[in-house]
């Protein structure tokens, strides 16, 4: 099998340049100039169909709404049992692997539910959450869980789970509750803002 | 008559010190709310995958009884929780609460959904024995499950709509609304 | 052999970036919630004093 061009800490590298990058970006200027070039592109998601659905019917925005929030019991309950079994909380009986295999799937498929609805909120909302510093926050939780999920715990829990530092499993299932709590959190604080 | 006594309660509760306190604090109102709507993470949550692991969808290789049983607790918690803040955000708003047709609405699903858990979880322990390990339970179990997924997402979809004002009393309504409503005439608290 | 080598030191990248990552998200999500209620802590005193 061909090795990396960057070695055997491949991950651990791209990893670190992530972090690093996103450190960068965050603090620096270039967050500011970006969300300037973004601009056109949220004026333009208000023209679109489900920019014009969501800003006329409010009944069609409160509905995805609600199913926004279908998606996020959904989420809630996979990371809750797939992190509670990593934690020892929750099926200790049942093998690890089927828990966290199984409650990937529901995550996959509340995630896609997500994603969808909150792309159709946001066309209907787009200029006045551009504006509103804690829908940045939330995007920044969302994609750091996300890159995390599936770039980080994803690979790492597909191993064979005698062979991971358990206190590196638990440091996984705790970095994920926060996430997704965090991502939850700013979404509700959309509501109380603006 | 009925809707005039439910009417003057609402405003009875409406006037204490703690309903005002809390509809008029900084942030206490909205924290009950946010607690509220980020606990359905808990109770949804693992009442969804009783459900979907009943219809085969979720955890198909766990044993059915397993699942209802470990996650009832936390699921429980949950609707404790929601049960309590759900009290406060009613209290703090009575008289547009009890006026308003979703909230009547979802206040009859949750009665309805209770009674659905209530028939679901029977048929269950009376028969689980014979289907715990396969991966979709009898038609009846699905049916039960089915029904509950659909009541508790009319339930939210009805929470939603709550903060929406299409069908208040102070604004005209048709006949139907006003009845459904409880609309007294010439009210004047709203 | 080679595999089984391949296939640790796999496991021990994975373990690694891991440990890059939950640290960062437990030390940056500690600090960001602790600002969080500190700035609610400061508007409650400000608004009843």
């Amino acid at each position: 099998m061909p090795t990396s061009i960057l070695g055997p800490y491949t991950r651990t590298i791209l990893t670190g340049a992530a972090i690093i990058g996103l450190l960068l970006f965050s603090f620096t200027y270039a967050r500011v100039s970006v969300w300037i070039e973004v601009q056109p592109f949220f004026e333009w998601m208000e023209t679109t169909w489900f920019g014009v659905i969501g800003k006329t019917w409010g009944a069609a925005f409160a509905f995805i709404e609600a199913i926004h929030l279908i998606g996020l019991a959904l989420l809630g309950g996979s990371v809750i049992v797939g992190e509670g079994r990593i934690l020892g909380f929750v099926f200790t009986d049942i093998p690890a692997r089927t828990i966290i295999d199984r409650a990937h799937k529901v995550f996959f498929w509340a995630l896609m539910t997500l994603l969808a609805t909150g792309v159709f909120m946001a066309c209907g909302v787009a200029m006045k959450i551009y504006y509103l510093p804690v829908y940045w926050y939330k995007m920044l939780a969302l994609g750091t869980g996300i890159l995390f999920h599936f770039c980080i715990r994803k690979p790492l829990l597909q191993r064979e789970l005698e062979k991971i530092n358990p206190w590196v499993t638990k440091a996984v299932a705790i970095s994920s509750l926060m996430i997704w709590f965090t991502v939850a959190a700013t979404g509700r604080w959309i509501g109380f803002s603006g | 008559m009925l809707n005039e006594l439910v009417y003057n309660f609402a405003v009875w509760l409406d006037d204490t010190r703690w309903s005002a306190m809390l509809h008029e604090s900084y942030y206490m109102y909205n924290w009950v709310e946010s607690t509220h709507v980020l606990t359905l993470m808990v109770s949804l949550g693992m009442l969804f995958l009783i459900d979907l692991r009943m219809l085969g969808y979720a955890l198909p290789d766990v044993p059915a009884s397993k699942i209802a049983d470990r996650l009832s607790i936390p699921m429980l918690v949950g609707f404790t929780i929601m049960f309590i803040t759900g009290i406060s955000l009613f209290y703090a708003v009575p008289v547009r609460s009890v006026q308003s047709v979703w909230f009547r609405t979802k206040m009859v699903l949750l009665v309805v959904c209770a009674v659905n858990a209530y028939l679901f979880h029977n048929r269950m322990n009376e028969s689980v024995s014979s289907w715990d390990n396969d991966a979709r339970a009898p038609s009846r179990i699905r049916l039960g499950a089915g029904l509950s997924l659909g009541f508790w997402t009319i339930v939210v979809i009805c929470g939603r709509f709550i903060a929406y004002d299409w069908f208040d009393c102070d604004y005209e309504q048709s006949a139907f609304i006003e009845f459904f409503a409880g609309c007294v005439d010439g009210q004047e608290r709203f | 052999m080679n595999e089984e080598n391949q296939n640790d030191a796999q496991i021990k990248d994975e373990q690694t970036s891991a440990i890059l990552a939950t640290s960062t998200i437990i030390i940056f999500f500690a600090v960001y919630w602790f600002f969080q209620i500190q700035s609610v802590r400061e508007l409650l005193e400000l608004a009843y004093g």
